[in-house]
């Protein structure tokens, strides 16, 4: 039996901030939430901060692929929502190696950034990159598809075929899907079974071990959270809205809704390792 | 600041986590006072010593090494298992006797089981960054960034048969990948998103459990192998 401590659940916070892009053009296009992320990595990109991006980009379907992105257009092309594990790890070091790239900035789901945090605390093997990586962007997650199985399931239950789907966004407490010109609310609840069985014991919410967490709150629409993690994060943001970047907010106001979901997540998780382990 | 007194010992390593620690010692000396066979100091000089590294896995077949490894608890309070062989028993877990130039050699151990380890570095050889890594944090304290090398302390082996019966095969991989990456031998490869092991390339260091998001989430909340 796994016993889980419940203190400290969202890890070490520096700041706690609402953002959106400035940019009209990041804004524009299907960003997750206000395109924050974008905007903070173009940044970051253009003043020669980082020489690159490893985000995920839609491949076929609705999943992603590790890319590395080297400015705002490759950038945009990144934005958004990808609702798979994207398998980062192997891909992403013959990238980095092959272009040499020595000041690198990833966005990834906080089980990812727990391990390149790691291999960056503790680099254990010659063959290591984390002196590479300068900042490790978490995203917020509640967990991610086994998607054969999600996609089968819209299949069977509600007659959407794969190719049908445009793209799936996370509301409040419910998935749209949208399809064919039009769109289906799925409670969470409802597909939970059909996230990955690792995720339902997943107990860590925001990403603790990242720089900087992202995600968004539902009182605050249009905005994204971010949430630096030390001063090295904090001067990124700060210095993103300073430079037009960003549009800034303060945003402590919103840890609690934060907390909430957090303890929700651990809650989930502690219920499955009941009966899971 | 006075230094950490560090004494090094070796109980039948293969000389890689010796030379890590070696490689390591320019950017450690500032803090710490190492005492090691191959810095041509007269080791093991103290009664007392802030933490003792120890490298290699204890032959069960020699008596004194047993009893020189338990002498050497008595001398600290830190014990610092390095490398794979000292903590999970690593690849020397496959010696069976019958070799020269001692074929009596038939069973090595990791260190916990002969004592109570405090702190396990899993690697074969773990790099010397690892070493810098481990002594600033150590110094400074961080209990956060050390906990998962004290949780490690108490298992007496990990390797990636226990990454597939504890994370694959009870369903909680996510496939994320990590394994396959920080395998030394390549001994895992990704397959329809999950990592299958090639038994007769894992040399039992561990490192893909410790790598491994889903196990050291678990582990680093208070689960236990
Ligand atoms: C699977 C998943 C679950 C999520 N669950 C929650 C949640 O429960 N609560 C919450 O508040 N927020 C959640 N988020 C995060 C949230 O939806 C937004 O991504 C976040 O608010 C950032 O918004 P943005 O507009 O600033 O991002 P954008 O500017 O659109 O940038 C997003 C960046 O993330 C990258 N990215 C997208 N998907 C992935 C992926 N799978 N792996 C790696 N990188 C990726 C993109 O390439 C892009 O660079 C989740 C995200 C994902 C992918
Ligand atoms: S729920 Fe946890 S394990 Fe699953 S994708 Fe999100 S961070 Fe990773
Ligand atoms: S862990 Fe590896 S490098 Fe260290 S002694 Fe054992 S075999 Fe040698
Ligand atoms: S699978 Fe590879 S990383 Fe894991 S214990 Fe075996 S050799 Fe080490
Ligand atoms: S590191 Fe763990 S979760 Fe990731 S693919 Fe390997 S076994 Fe699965």
């Amino acid at each position: 039996m796994i016993g889980l401590a419940s203190d400290n659940l969202l890890g070490t916070v520096f700041g706690v901030y609402l953002a959106r892009a400035k940019d009209e053009e990041i804004r524009r296009r299907k960003v997750a939430s206000g395109g924050a992320v974008t905007a903070l990595l173009t940044y970051a990109l253009e003043k020669g901060i980082v020489d690159g991006v490893v985000a995920a980009k839609r491949t076929k379907g609705l999943e992603g692929q590790a890319v590395v992105a080297h400015n705002k257009k490759e950038l945009l092309e990144a934005a958004g929502n990808k609702w798979s594990i994207v398998p980062f790890a192997t891909r992403m070091k013959a990238k980095i190696e092959e272009e040499n790239l020595k000041k690198v900035a990833l966005v990834c789901l906080p089980c990812q950034a727990q391990f390149f945090a790691q291999m960056r605390d503790f680099p254990l093997l010659e063959s290591d990159f984390g002196e590479r990586i300068k900042y490790i962007v978490s995203l917020f997650c509640m967990g991610t598809f086994a998607f054969n199985a999600f996609l089968n399931y819209l299949r069977m239950k509600y007659n959407i075929k794969a190719e049908q789907i445009r793209d799936i966004h996370l509301k409040k407490d419910f998935l749209e899907i949208v399809y064919n010109g039009t769109k289906l609310d799925l409670p969470i609840e409802e597909v939970y079974s059909y996230l990955q069985t690792g995720c339902l014991v997943c107990t860590d919410y925001t990403g603790i071990w990242s720089d900087i967490s992202a995600g968004f709150v539902e009182s605050e629409p249009g905005w994204t959270v971010l949430m630096a993690r030390n001063p090295k994060a904090e001067e990124l943001i700060k210095s993103a809205e300073k430079e037009g970047y960003l549009e800034l907010k303060e945003g402590s106001h919103v840890v609690g809704e934060i907390l909430k979901k957090a303890r929700e997540k651990l809650a989930r998780a502690q219920q499955n390792m009941s009966y899971l382990l | 600041m006075e230094k950490l007194k560090v004494l090094h010992v070796d109980i039948g390593s293969c000389e890689g986590c010796n030379v890590s620690i070696l490689r390591a010692l320019p950017k450690i000396q500032e803090f710490v006072d190492l005492d090691m066979k191959y810095l041509a100091k007269k080791t093991c000089a103290r009664d007392k010593y802030d933490m003792v590294i120890i490298t290699g896995g204890v032959c069960m077949n020699e008596p004194h090494i047993i009893e020189k490894v338990k002498s050497l608890r008595e001398k600290t309070s830190t014990i610092v298992a390095f490398g794979s062989c000292a903590t999970f028993g690593g690849i020397l877990r496959f010696c069976r006797g019958g070799q020269e130039p001692r074929p009596d050699h038939r069973n090595f151990q990791p260190i916990n089981s002969v004592v109570k380890v405090d702190y396990s570095i899993p690697g074969c050889p773990p790099t010397p960054q690892m070493v810098q890594s481990f002594f600033k944090f150590f110094v400074a304290g961080d209990k956060k960034r050390l906990k998962l090398f004290k949780v490690y302390a108490d298992i007496k082996k990990l390797s990636g048969f226990d990454l597939i019966d504890d994370i694959v095969l009870t369903g909680l991989c996510i496939g994320c990948g990590a394994c396959e990456l920080s395998c030394p031998t390549q001994a895992i490869e990704m397959i329809d998103r999950r990592p299958n092991l090639i038994a007769e390339k894992c040399i039992r260091c561990g490192t893909c459990y410790v790598r491994c998001p889903r196990a050291s989430q678990m582990l680093s909340m208070g689960g236990r192998k």
